[in-house]
């Protein structure tokens, strides 16, 4: 072997034993597939901000829904009156489930699925805006979700358990004025009805203009009888501080609670007794009552899992850098909540929806990883906040001093953040762009939203760390532009309401359509544009329409690397 | 018909249906017993929490072969991996490692999800799962096989859980479920002609006092 083979050779096994390194640890000692007796989810991430660590006062929320092929499509649900005695149907609505569009979209055909089960109706319903789960009603109740998996024990297959998460936060939009009674309301209804079936452990965040709540819900497990009356689920809620921020990234954040604080914590009756019996909890093992420890256990912290559990730690990192958080720490023992270093915008919050942990020891496009063009899609062994698989985002901001249908915004991103761009919906709309309630990943579809969302981002992977610099300059002139806007927009509206009602949501209707058709429109035409700027792996000046065309610039690190591996796989002399 | 012959009838009649509720007419399995999964559903996991409420100790895994099934108790000390799980609760006192399970108790339900996870598309399932009935029967085997998902994890004629029924239902010695999983008929339908004992249940819990008789 020549020295240089040998050199390339020791290069190239050092990779190999990093690699098998992450490899190793790829399942974690608390495998997603819940070989740890543990049922885990690992794909959304909620983010919460208290009302007075956001630099215009409003509580915000997140989610990041990332299942990769669910439905993508919303809804507007209308305020309506019920008279007594009326009943509401509930239904089975699995997140993952999808039908085919010859059998209809989603939301039209959902209700195939019958849970068996009618409720009392309440005397009036609120309107809502709905994709996955509620997310924004007209009193500005507003929810993202993650999932984060609980003891198998508790898990609840069976037909007995009437509620899917889903549903639930359906009813929270159509029933709550406030978070604490949304939290109450999905809460009573889950034990009365029992919850799990499609669903297992959740996380809801769930806000208003005062406050933002961390919701934990689990199934009772699979032999819980409505006949039996204990309750059919077991939950626990814990509010962020107002001046504070939290996270869940998949993995239950509720710790050590005191429920005689009622101002921070509300729980189901069952919420220790039933951990007491189902073992998951010693009331003589002289430790303090710890929710997650219980219900929902996980070990492992961003470095032990090479990344695989890397958000948590990361977003304190961004938010309180001042902190020094450890990446080493067990996720389990980083605090529930903190403060951030600065108050934080809408635009910061989109920005860490967007983050993909650059920088950091689990950056997606460290060494070699991303291939000459920086590509953070091909490393998928650290799980970075923005998901590649993204069907949609979405921030709500709810905001006091603002009547509740404009204080209420749901903003929207399709697809993956880095190369969506955030469109938002008012509580007061009546109705939303068409473009947003149809479409599948299966059929290309210039109809949907999503597919001019999808367009973009599938021409970025080209060539990504220079075509998302255009990418970069869209967003900010459409989400920026539109963010200067929209005092102005609130102030207009506001005149309208006092004055006529009716009006003022047909003004916030139309606006936050004609935005959404003009981002989407400028989304197709920026599809096309990185279709020809780097049509073939060349660069293509369109304004000068010159005869020469250049490459993008392919850095000196990777032709080294290329060498190296040529080098090595060069046939021995003999 | 005169009025005490129509009261010894109905007498019969009420006491026939309360020897057929507490189970007497139940049929009996051997222990020990493998738990699995037809189609990789989170039914599986019921199944075995029924088995520990009901204090009978088994074996499971979600994917065995023929193999794993002959070396009996233990499965052959397989350990669990990715997309691969084995348990073992058989009290190894009374079944020591290697005895030949005498029952294997089939959730019945499909998970596209779940059938991922473990590497298996309905294809693949269904022929693991005929591969491993034909050993059952081959072995005299006591086949089991329970659907406790209800109406929403049916479907129509050849979709994913129909495909999972029809691979283990008719080949079944004995069939329990839950009645809105049964709403259609569709599990009396495969069991009348081949007269395979079939039980209604309404909840899973009542799975546990069916297990305790029929393993016990």
């Amino acid at each position: 072997m020549s020295f240089k083979r040998l050199i390339a050779f020791l290069g190239a096994f050092g990779l190999a034993v990093l690699l098998a390194g992450h490899l190793a640890s790829a399942g974690g000692p608390s495998g997603p597939d819940g070989s740890d007796g543990i049922v885990r989810g690992e794909g959304c991430t909620s983010i919460l901000v208290g009302k007075l660590a956001s630099t215009d006062g409003s509580v915000m929320t997140t989610h990041t829904c990332d299942c990769g092929t669910c439905d993508w499509t919303w809804r507007h649900v209308p305020a309506a009156d019920h008279k007594p005695g009326s009943t509401r149907k509930i239904y089975h609505i699995s997140q993952y489930k999808t039908w085919p569009p010859s059998e209809g979209l989603k939301w039209d055909v959902y209700k195939k699925d019958s849970a068996g089960l009618e409720i009392p109706e309440v005397a009036h319903t609120y309107a809502y805006h709905h994709g996955m789960f509620g997310y924004m009603n007209e009193k500005q109740v507003a929810i993202g979700e993650s999932t984060i998996g609980c003891q198998r024990k508790l898990v609840n297959p069976t037909p007995a358990a009437k509620l899917d998460l889903t549903m639930l936060t359906l009813l929270g939009m159509e029933r709550a004025a406030t978070a604490r009674e949304a939290i109450q309301v999905m809460g009573s209804l889950a034990e009365k009805y029992g919850y799990g079936f499609h669903d297992d452990g959740e996380m809801l965040a769930v806000a208003d203009p005062n406050e933002a709540w961390i919701l934990e819900i689990c199934p009772a497990g699979p032999l819980w009888v409505p006949e039996s009356g204990k309750p059919g689920a077991v939950w626990c809620a814990q509010r962020v501080p107002d001046d504070e921020v939290s996270v869940c990234p998949n993995e239950s954040r509720i710790g050590e609670i005191d429920l005689a604080n009622k101002d921070f914590f509300m729980a189901s009756p069952n919420v220790v007794s039933l951990a007491v019996e189902m073992g998951f909890y010693d009331p003589q093992g002289g430790k303090p009552f710890n929710w997650k420890k219980a219900y929902s256990p996980v070990n492992g912290s961003a470095v032990s899992t090479n990344g695989r559990m890397q958000r948590l730690w990361r977003f304190f990192d961004i938010v309180a850098p001042s902190k020094k958080l450890k990446a080493e720490t067990p996720n389990m023992d980083l605090p529930f909540s903190v403060k951030p270093d600065k108050r934080i915008s809408v635009q910061d919050v989109m920005a860490m929806t967007r983050d993909r942990s650059y920088g950091t020891p689990f950056d997606p496009v460290l060494g070699i990883r991303g291939g000459p063009f920086k590509n953070p899609n091909y490393y998928r062994q650290t799980r970075v906040i923005d998901h590649g698989l993204a069907e949609y985002s979405t921030i709500t901001q709810s905001r006091a001093g603002l009547p509740d249908p404009i204080g209420g915004l749901v903003w929207i991103a399709f697809g993956s953040q880095d190369t969506s761009c955030y469109m938002p919906l008012y509580a007061g709309m009546t109705e939303i762009p068409k473009s947003f309630m149809v479409g599948d990943h299966w059929t290309f579809s210039r109809d949907s939203v999503r597919w001019a969302f999808d367009y973009t981002d599938f021409h970025v992977q080209v060539a990504y760390s220079e075509a998302i610099k255009d990418v970069q300059a869209a967003q900010a002139k459409y989400e920026g532009e539109l963010i200067a806007r929209l005092p102005e927009i609130d102030l207009q509206a506001a005149a309208l309401l006092k004055k006529k009602p009716a009006e003022a949501a047909r003004f916030l209707t139309g606006f936050a359509i004609n935005n959404a058709t003009t981002v989407t429109n400028a989304w197709w035409k920026l599809g096309d544009d990185l279709l020809v700027k780097f049509n073939r792996l060349y660069l293509y000046n369109v304004e000068r329409r010159g005869m020469v065309r250049g490459q993008p610039a392919t850095p000196e690190w990777w032709k080294k690397a290329t060498r190296v591996f040529d080098i090595l796989m060069e046939p021995d002399k003999k | 018909m005169n009025k005490r012959a129509f009261w010894v009838l109905a007498a019969i009649a009420v006491l026939g249906a309360g020897w057929l509720i507490a189970g007497q007419a139940l049929p009996k399995a051997g222990l020990p017993v493998l738990t699995t999964s037809a189609g990789q559903s989170t039914d599986v996991t019921t199944l075995n929490i029924v088995l520990d409420e009901a204090g009978i100790g088994y074996d499971y895994c979600d994917v065995p072969t023929v193999e794993m099934v002959s070396d009996g108790v233990g499965l052959g000390g397989r350990e669990s991996g990715p997309g691969f799980h084995v348990e073992s609760t058989t009290d190894v006192a009374k079944y020591a490692a290697g005895t030949p399970f005498k029952t294997v108790i089939f959730a019945i339900g499909a998970s596209l999800k779940g059938m991922g996870a473990s590497g298996l598309t309905l294809d693949s399932e269904e022929a693991r799962l005929k591969k491993l009935i034909d050993h059952c029967k081959q072995k005299k085997i006591f086949v089991m096989a329970v659907h406790i998902g209800g109406e929403s994890k049916r479907g129509p004629a050849g979709s994913d859980n129909e495909r999972m029924i029809d691979a283990v239902a008719p080949y079944a010695d004995y069939i329990v479920v839950t009645k809105d999983s049964n709403k259609d008929g569709r599990f009396t339908k495969i069991a009348g002609p081949k007269k395979i004992p079939l039980t209604e249940i309404e909840y899973a819990l009542n799975l546990v006092d069916i297990i305790k008789q029929v393993l016990q």
